[in-house]
């Protein structure tokens, strides 16, 4: 049973780093990314190619995460730039229109281009002994990097005038304006810092399984459920709320069978939904 | 007025194309304290929202320090120097009273005398510096909204009914501060419905209704106008 929940604490973690991202978009400006899935699968493609083309690892991937980052900014500059233009329920509306279609054309895209490419980031060495457990370095090294990004993310946003001045965003917006605060860069930067994500949550996951041109979906929903559960707009939410589902995820798998697990987990969303629309460590940033 | 910091031309503004605000004109000279006078839906927040960005003039212009502002974002004007504290206040309710202040002199590294200051003229802000502002009562949130305001040194203060939802003798104390900052030589526009309060305050006032500026003085004159005194002083 130890094994059971340790790897649920390494997905847990993997969750956590996917849904976060998502969470402060959504916290900031009320736009529903449902290509965060998407964006990811986009950044592993461009490490994956990298490396075939001859380049080291390190490369390919500050490469690849670089080049989600342009590309958010870009979608950013051009997409979400009307989207925030409009407020309330048609923003909302557009906005989830909007990056559904982003996230089809990438997966079109990839798909038409390069519908056999993967990323699988290898981690070599024998398996380490964690409380009696023999872990793969792969999983360790995966959890290591989401509990470094996630503690960096923390203190940037708690500490740091930049941080401060997104969380007044997604508190309240006219008040950050009033103190000099322009919610439009806070949007573009974080949005941007969100996609990065996306694609370091690309190469982790890929320490443990690969990641195909056809994950970014799946990937899309995980993140909903983990910031959906964890109160949108909720750093802390998301990291407590992605571990809670990944040992949900791997207990479900271990007692029922892994063909039930989308369905646990769409189901605690929905619970969740249901006594806590606020999520479960929502009203937090 | 030779230094005048703020002046508001001809302006009108409302929300879906519908105005609320017509042609309002008004002037603020350097170190003054101006009142806006005026009941419930008169047109006082349009005309100061207009003032600092948050609604579009659908025409006129607005001036800061002879520089036009018309239309500017709000963060920019906050940056130049002029700090609204709407009635909502608009704080931000989970942070402690200490960020909320650090926020207000954003982008601004904030000033260690700064916050000494703000801590000095509301001691109760500096008694609760690591409570979460929606934790507060009414009138420390009023404080810390003033407070956080003050916290970029803005050259001109706009207020917007800063006794919402005070008692009587919050009231009082909060005037009791602007009549501090007033002394310390700060420019002060402010809205009020408390006009026996705010004439006590202001040097010069102007009575707006229905969305125009019906009529202007000094605060003595206003005090003794018999409409002034008939519609907001209770005086028949």
């Amino acid at each position: 049973m130890t094994a059971v929940l340790l790897d649920g604490v390494v997905l847990g973690l993997q969750l956590g780093l996917l849904g976060v991202g998502l969470t402060l978009v959504y916290g900031l400006g009320g736009v529903l990314n449902l290509a965060h899935g998407q964006i990811a699968v986009l950044g592993a493609i461009v490490i994956a190619r990298a490396t075939n083309a001859g380049l080291s690892m390190g490369v390919a991937i500050l490469l690849g995460l670089l080049s989600v980052g342009l590309f958010g900014l870009l979608v950013d500059l051009t997409l979400m730039r009307a989207v925030y233009r409009l407020s309330g329920e048609s923003r909302v509306l557009l906005g989830l229109l909007l990056m559904l279609g982003v996230g089809t054309i990438i997966d079109g895209v990839l798909e038409w281009r390069y519908p056999i490419e993967a990323l699988s980031v290898r981690i070599t060495g024998a398996p380490v002994s964690v409380l009696g457990v023999a872990m793969s370095r792969g999983a360790l090294m995966a959890s290591a990097i989401a509990l470094v990004a996630g503690f960096l993310l923390f203190i940037f946003l708690q500490f740091s005038a930049f941080g401060r001045a997104t969380r007044s965003v997604i508190q309240d917006e006219e008040g950050a304006r009033l103190c000099g605060v322009s919610p439009a860069t806070v949007r573009s930067t974080i949005f941007v810092l969100s996609a990065v994500l996306a694609g370091l949550v690309a190469v982790t996951r890929s320490m443990t399984a690969p990641i195909t041109v056809t994950s970014g979906f799946g990937l899309t929903i995980l993140a909903l459920v983990v910031a959906v559960v964890g109160g949108l707009g909720s750093v802390s939410g998301a990291f407590l709320a992605g571990l809670l589902l990944g040992i949900v995820n791997t207990v479900s798998a271990f007692t029922i069978g892994s063909y039930i697990t989308t369905i646990v987990l769409l189901a605690a969303a929905a619970i969740t939904i249901l006594i806590r629309p606020s999520g479960l460590f929502g009203g937090r940033t | 007025m030779a230094d005048e910091l703020l002046r508001v031309s001809d302006v009108s503004a409302g929300y879906l194309g519908q105005d609320v605000l017509h042609g309002a004109a008004l002037t603020v000279g350097q170190g003054e304290v101006v009142a806006v006078i005026g009941s419930n839906g008169a047109g006082k927040t349009t005309l100061f929202r207009a003032v600092c960005g948050l609604v579009r003039p659908s025409g006129g212009t607005v001036h800061f320090d002879g520089i036009d502002i018309t239309g500017l974002a709000t963060h920019r004007a906050s940056r130049s120097g002029l700090a609204y504290v709407p009635a909502e206040r608009h704080l931000f309710p989970t942070m402690s009273v200490r960020e909320n202040l650090v926020l207000g002199a954003y982008p601004e590294r904030h000033q260690t005398e700064q916050l000494e200051f703000v801590y000095e003229l509301f001691p109760r802000l500096g008694e609760r510096k690591t409570q979460h502002a929606g934790k507060m009562s009414g009138g420390e949130q009023q404080m810390l909204a003033v407070a956080r305001a003050l916290m970029s040194r803005p050259r001109l203060l706009v207020l917007d009914e800063p006794t919402t939802g005070l008692a009587p003798k919050l009231a009082i104390e909060a005037y009791a501060a602007l009549g501090e900052l007033r002394r310390q030589g700060l420019t002060i526009l402010v809205a009020e419905q408390q006009v026996p309060l705010v004439l006590g305050l202001a040097d010069r006032g102007y009575v707006l209704d229905h969305g125009r500026i019906q009529l202007t003085g000094t605060a003595n004159q206003l005090a003794d106008d018999p409409e002034v005194r008939r519609a907001y002083l209770g005086v028949t």
